[in-house]
């Protein structure tokens, strides 16, 4: 089933829940209300025209300073400067966050994309990891990176990062930490895009190391016992 | 009084249990890691046990978070390849693959003849490479330790073959947006054909060594087992989806590159030894899918043809158009997914990579308890984790 | 022993010296000769267990040190071992942590008494000598539990708990399957066991009644066990209890458990040559080799045996192990012990 197939289905059953629908681009998806979230999961893995049996990927998002225009304009990430010190924003981040959600059905080999904003003051919407457990995981993820609170999660701690840490890294507003439990941190900048890479020209012949002798083997070291 | 107890007595006939004098007893609480030989890499399972039988496993990561994703927003889509390396480190080739084909279908861009070959080439390579550790290491496992020199022996010739390729042995930064970044050297083509006319025979050599020895068979038969509903509903993919018996590749059902014009089977567990998705099934998949690589390389090398290796438009740095794509592909664990959302500047403005072991492992928590310690052992083996990818 | 008391009392000149002073010269020697024979062959072994395994894995091996093959990598090796910080986990049990592995070693050294190498190079010739073998390495289920329990580490908790079950469980069939011989031999002294089957390979117990054989094969299995290698090495499982039983231990006191190990292989294989190989006995008639070369040889020849099915199987499951054992092993051992007396009664001429 086409993707605006199953966008029209979401209308026809949640009507005001699905809030957008952005048919353009690599990849068109639907928009819904934060809130009716578990529902329209539910809906999605449950109803046989539609058997999204797998969640492929949860992820969270900042939309923090996106550039809507596309051009390339949204605002930079904080980083280290040159001398190793955290930048520091002075601009207060107001953008929504989002969630995005990839669903493929086996059965019908289809795939549909979802996304939910939640504005950043609030950040909470219900968790789908009663209708695919695998997003009990990325929903800590969501959560870990990004502070996005998933209502009614069985278990929700961070996962990658310490349980101690201090805020959410892939937030744009987020400050690099100057230190970590009393230990200076020493940071670099991200690599500057105006350096420029350095290639080979296409047509070159490859930078060929001598042939490794496959047939002798040298004297091996070591061993176990 | 542990409730936990109470349930298993209960379970197992609390009655008897009754008519004993009421001795104290606990669940042992278990770290299994972050240092253990057998969790591959820096995992840490929380188990409880009753005596040698599990009763709940608790999967702990993140001990080998790098911020990939952060970075990703940091630096331009090109620098980025290099990164995407370090996420499955055995199989760096497909992760390249996963990253560049996803800011490719965003870009919108085609990639010459001869570097989609020469991907797919070495993508198979890498799946061989990386099929034979988790060969090598399942037999480890299993306390089996030749298999893994065997398969490193193997190994070896497809680190020289990609040394010569690109230089590296581990981390290859090979993929480019684009195309790929060099040509071919000499004689890869013979190389490799010489190393799939050799490997095929070894294949027979793994199976006499290993695959049906009866011990081995006892070990891994019937334990582990998943069930197709919790494969999807935990999101597996790649081999431990097909150990369970469904027959699904990304390769062949949701094609990317050229992967649509080769001939393969997606080979299947078939519960030969025990019930279908059991750690044997999960194992066997992977050595017979080793074998559908050889015959990928082979159609590939046969169709290899000559021209540019990058698209000749493409400028030092490259700019996305906005927009948000979720692409995924079929690396030797399983699905690789890259969600990228470019604001049409170079570098993107999210980056969410979806790891097919960080999925994988998480059925842990459901296939884990009710076995015991070297079941456990057995069945996270089965799963190939790298915790590289899990904790990006 | 006799032979070293004799010998001391002629170096010294008859008479000179007490029976008693004899009697303790002679049995500090003996000990002093079976320690080394102890510690040479773990040098021995651990180097040829690298060799063999790098054999069977297409390498090769240590070959640095010592110029030739890595010879004297054990030795450097066991230097290196010497240099270790010995550590003692702050809450270990101090006193059994520190005596358990004398208590497995001193387990191996003792059975060494009763081996006889040589006619009349043993060094205590016991009229029960194969119960006291058996009786003797018994002991090392002490020290595994002991390290076990004293390491205060959950990993070797379950090592020495699969240990002890293991080798208590393991002894059953192991001196079921030696009974038959010594219903024909119809002694439990050593010497007398191996005296028993000189004069041709025919006259060796593992090939007198098909029955023996089996014996010999349960025999040769359940050592495997006793002695904790894979496919049996579960009280040490590497990849699932760390390293078993001797998580904890370091430095000389990891040695111990090493040279226990080693030592204990190949106890088990001089057991199984004396009892079923024909001990100092070879094939070919008329030619005369010393004894206790020939002894040695065969003896080797098991433990490479051993070595060779380490390398080559991967391991049981806990479970699996105690079902082959009392549900495949011991019946089986008890209808070779069954067989064999009817054999006897049926084709044996007794003098």
């Amino acid at each position: 089933m086409e993707p605006a197939a199953i966008h029209q289905l979401l209308v026809e059953k949640f009507g005001d829940a699905v809030v957008g629908w952005h048919p353009d681009g690599p990849e068109p998806c639907a928009e819904v209300a934060p809130a009716r979230v578990a529902d329209v999961a539910l809906f999605l893995r449950d109803d046989p025209r539609l058997a999204f049996a797998l969640l492929m990927c949860l992820s969270g998002i900042d939309w923090d300073g996106y550039d809507a225009a596309g051009k390339g304009k949204s605002v930079a990430i904080l980083g280290y400067r040159a001398d190793g010190t955290p930048e520091a924003g002075e601009r207060v981040a107001t953008g929504d966050l989002g969630v995005a959600y990839h669903l493929y059905s086996y059965a019908h080999r289809h795939k549909f994309t979802l996304r939910a904003r939640v504005p950043r003051a609030q950040p909470s919407l219900p968790t789908v990891c009663r209708v695919w457990p695998t997003a009990a995981w990325h929903e800590r993820e969501a959560w870990d990176l990004l502070g996005i609170v998933f209502t009614g999660h069985p278990d929700p701690r961070r996962i990658l990062l310490e349980d101690g840490w201090i805020g959410h890294p892939l937030r744009k507003d987020y400050a690099m930490p100057g230190a970590w439990e009393g230990v200076p941190l020493q940071g670099q900048p991200y690599a500057v895009s105006s350096a420029k890479p350095v290639l080979p020209p296409p047509s070159a012949p490859a930078p060929r190391p001598a042939p490794p002798d496959q047939g002798a083997r040298g004297p091996a070291e070591g061993g176990s016992a | 009084m542990n409730p936990a107890i109470d349930g298993v007595a209960a379970s197992r006939g609390g009655d008897d249990r009754a008519a004993l004098p009421r001795l104290k007893s606990e669940l042992l609480e278990l770290n299994m890691g972050p240092q253990h030989p057998s969790t591959h890499g820096v995992l840490r399972l929380l188990i409880h046990t009753d005596g040698e039988i599990v009763h709940s496993v608790r999967p702990y990561i993140g001990y080998l978070h790098r911020c990939a994703e952060k970075i990703g927003e940091g630096c331009d889509c090109r620098q980025f390849v290099v990164y995407t390396d370090r996420l499955d480190y055995l199989a760096p080739m497909n992760c390249n693959f996963g990253y560049v084909v996803a800011v490719e279908k965003l870009m919108g861009i085609a990639v010459p003849e001869r570097a989609e070959h020469i991907r797919v080439i070495c993508a198979e390579l890498q799946r061989i490479a990386s099929h034979l550790i988790a060969f090598g290491t399942f037999g480890l496992d299993m306390g089996a330790w030749t298999p893994l020199l065997y398969a490193f022996r193997e190994r070896e010739v497809i680190l020289n073959i990609f040394e010569r390729l690109c230089g590296g042995r581990m981390l290859y930064n090979y993929y480019d947006i684009g195309g790929v970044r060099f040509d071919l050297p000499d004689g890869f083509a013979e190389e490799v054909v010489d190393f799939i006319d050799m490997f095929e025979r070894k294949l027979d050599e793994y199976n006499t060594l290993l695959s049906y020895n009866k011990i081995f068979i006892e070990r891994t038969a019937d334990v582990g087992v998943l069930s197709v509903a919790d494969a999807n509903a935990y999101g597996c993919t790649g081999p431990v989806l097909r150990g369970s018996g469904v027959a699904w590749d990304c390769r062949r059902d949701d094609p990317y590159s050229i992967y649509d014009r080769f001939e393969f089977d997606v080979p299947t567990g078939q519960g030969e030894m025990g019930t279908v998705g059991d750690s044997w099934d999960r194992y066997m998949v992977r050595i017979r899918e080793m074998a559908e690589s050889c015959r990928i390389v082979r159609q590939a090398v046969k169709a290899l043809p000559e021209g540019p290796i990058r698209t000749p438009e493409l400028k030092k740095i490259v700019k996305v158009p906005a927009g948000a794509a979720y692409t995924r592909t079929e690396s030797s664990k399983g699905e690789l997914g890259f969600y990228v959302i470019a604001d049409g500047g170079a570098t993107p403005f999210r980056l969410k990579i979806r790891s097919p072991s960080f999925s994988n492992l998480h059925v842990i928590e459901k296939i884990g308890p009710g076995q015991m310690i070297s079941d456990l052992v057995a069945t996270v083996g089965s799963l190939d984790l790298v915790l590289g990818e899990i904790d990006r | 022993m006799e032979q070293v008391t004799a010998l001391f009392a002629r170096i010294a000149g008859a008479g000179t010296l007490s029976p008693q002073l004899l009697l303790w010269l002679g049995a500090l020697t003996m000990a002093l000769i079976m320690a080394l024979v102890m510690a040479a062959c773990a040098i021995v072994f651990t180097w040829a267990e690298r060799k063999v395994a790098g054999f069977i894995q297409s390498r090769y091996g240590p070959m640095r040190v010592g110029r030739w093959h890595g010879i004297a990598q054990p030795i450097a090796d066991m230097l290196k071992i010497l240099q270790k910080e010995d550590i003692i986990p702050a809450d270990a049990d101090r006193k059994f942590f520190i005596l358990a592995p004398f208590v497995l070693f001193i387990g191996s050294l003792m059975a060494w008494a009763a081996i006889p190498f040589a006619p009349g190079f043993v060094a205590a010739d016991l009229d029960m000598g194969l119960l006291y073998i058996f009786a003797a390495s018994s002991l090392v289920t002490i020290g595994i539990l002991m390290s076990g329990w004293a390491s205060n580490n959950k990993w070797s908790l379950y090592g020495a708990a699969r240990g002890a079950a293991q080798i208590v469980s393991y002894e059953i069939p192991l001196a079921l399957a030696v009974v038959p011989v010594v219903l024909y031999a119809g002694s439990l002294n050593m010497t007398d066991i191996v005296v028993a089957q000189q004069g041709g390979i025919w006259k060796w117990f593992a090939l007198r009644n098909p029955f023996l054989f089996v014996s010999f094969l349960i025999y040769f299995l359940a050592s495997i066990a006793e002695v904790n290698r894979t496919p049996f090495d579960l009280p040490e499982t590497e990849s699932e209890l760390v390293a078993g039983y001797h998580t904890e231990y370091s430095g000389m006191r990891f040695a111990f458990f090493f040279l226990a190990e080693y030592a204990n292989l190949f106890l088990v294989s001089c057991i199984a040559t004396a009892v079923f190989l024909g001990g100092w006995g070879h094939p070919v008639p008329g030619l005369n080799f010393a004894p206790a070369l020939v002894f040695l040889a065969k003896a080797v020849l098991l433990v490479l045996a051993q070595i060779w099915i380490r390398w080559t199987l991967p391991r049981l499951r806990v479970d699996q192990l105690m079902h082959v054992c009392w549900k495949v092993m011991i019946p089986l051992a008890l209808v070779c012990l069954a067989g064999s007396g009817v054999w006897m009664l049926a084709f044996v001429r007794f003098a």
